[in-house]
């Protein structure tokens, strides 16, 4: 999932410091799910906000409204009578959301309520952890399970490198060595020997060196183009 | 702080059936009396409160708190620590836009104690009273 953070209040309060009217758009996916920009984080903040300018003695008037996903355009058209009303809109979604919010409604500015922060996993309650960088190529097939991609501060393909000690990277010893996660997990499968096959370069033109990606699937697609 | 001689505090109790809620019925049996603007909200347990709750009772009051069993003697054994996280998160919140943490609070009580029912309601006007009306407060 994508994991997302509040971005901090003041920074929110400029953004929305020349309206009076804003809806405040929670997302139902991955940020409803980290805690960041569901239902009732829109609720909370949308109370702090209120608190805030009411305090500054300039109210402002919040519309809230959580959708099912807002990374998808036909969500964001149930939902054009509201943002009509509205001189602004905040969204709590992922940096995804709040493009394709920006991108529907091209009149009026989306402002990001939210820091998106990493594709991961939730470790424990309000504790999560990168997990993958969606680099295009899948090698997880070749590391155990393990991403050294997302995983490996250094993102090293045939490591670890001299800075692995007990288990832990040199960048923070809270961090655990990739490199020493792959080789254990390969070691339990009894498949560690197929660390000695040299992994090639790495084509990372299906990662962000090929500039911003776009997939088609011809089979999928309809003649109407929607 | 000098108080304001007419300000009468509107604020929210929000109270633990199996502790705070009894206590104010208690309170009640005994003749005491607590100030007027003072709202009781029953929940199931003091795990029920959430920061949305907080936050909404701030939005109209001046305060609000929550009533909840005494440390350790919770029914659903975590509910009053939840509470008291959710309390830290909701005084998190106000810090950050400038108003007194104070103005939410936990108090835990036992369903036999009417008197210290009496007691937290009054101490926390008064507190209130001190610090003003709430500069956020959004429905006058
Ligand atoms: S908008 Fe972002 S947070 Fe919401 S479902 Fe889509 S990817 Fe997840
Ligand atoms: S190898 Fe690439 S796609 Fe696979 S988990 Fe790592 S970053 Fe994600």
């Amino acid at each position: 999932m994508i994991i997302a953070e509040r971005k901090p209040i003041d920074e929110i309060l400029e953004f929305l410091s020349r309206y009076q009217k804003v809806l405040v758009l929670g997302c139902g996916g991955c940020v409803t799910v980290c805690l960041a920009g569901g239902e009732k984080e829109v609720g909370i903040l949308s109370s702090e906000l209120a608190m805030a300018r009411s305090k500054e003695g300039r109210p402002v008037e919040l519309v809230q409204k959580t959708v099912e996903r807002q990374c998808d355009f036909e969500y964001l058209e149930g939902i054009r009578h509201l943002v009509k009303e509205v001189d602004a809109v905040l969204s709590l979604a992922c940096g995804i959301g709040i493009q394709t919010c920006n991108e529907a409604f091209p009149d009026k500015n989306t402002w990001p309520g939210v820091n998106t922060r990493f594709l991961g996993v939730n470790l424990n309650v309000g504790e999560w952890a990168e997990r993958c960088q969606a680099c295009g190529q899948c090698i997880l097939d070749k590391t155990g399970g393990i991403c050294p991609v997302a995983r490996c501060s250094k993102s090293i393909f045939n490591g670890p490198c001299g800075g692995s000690q007990n288990g832990k990277c040199e960048v923070s010893p809270d961090t655990d060595c990739a490199w020493a996660l792959i080789h254990d997990r390969l070691t339990r499968l009894g498949q560690v020997d197929s660390l000695r096959e040299i992994m090639p370069l790495k084509d990372w033109s299906y990662s962000r060196d090929g500039g911003p990606r776009k997939l088609v699937r011809e089979d999928l697609e309809l003649e109407s183009g929607k | 702080m000098s108080v304001q001689a007419d300000f009468q505090p509107k604020i929210v109790v929000f109270a633990c059936e199996n502790s705070g809620w009894l206590a104010a019925e208690h309170a009640a049996e005994l003749g005491l009396t607590y100030p007027e603007k003072v709202e009781l909200i029953k929940l199931p347990c003091s795990g029920k409160i959430d920061v949305l709750y907080f936050m909404k009772a701030l939005e109209k009051t001046d305060g609000t708190m929550i009533l909840a069993c005494q440390q350790e003697n919770c029914k659903f054994i975590k509910g009053n620590v939840r509470a008291a996280q959710r309390v830290k998160q909701t005084q998190n919140l106000l810090k950050e836009i400038g108003i007194e943490e104070d103005r939410v609070g936990i108090f835990y009580l036992a369903a036999n104690m009417g008197h210290k029912f009496a007691e937290i309601v009054q101490n926390f006007y008064d507190r209130i009273r001190e610090l003003g009306p709430n500069p956020g407060k959004v429905i006058k």
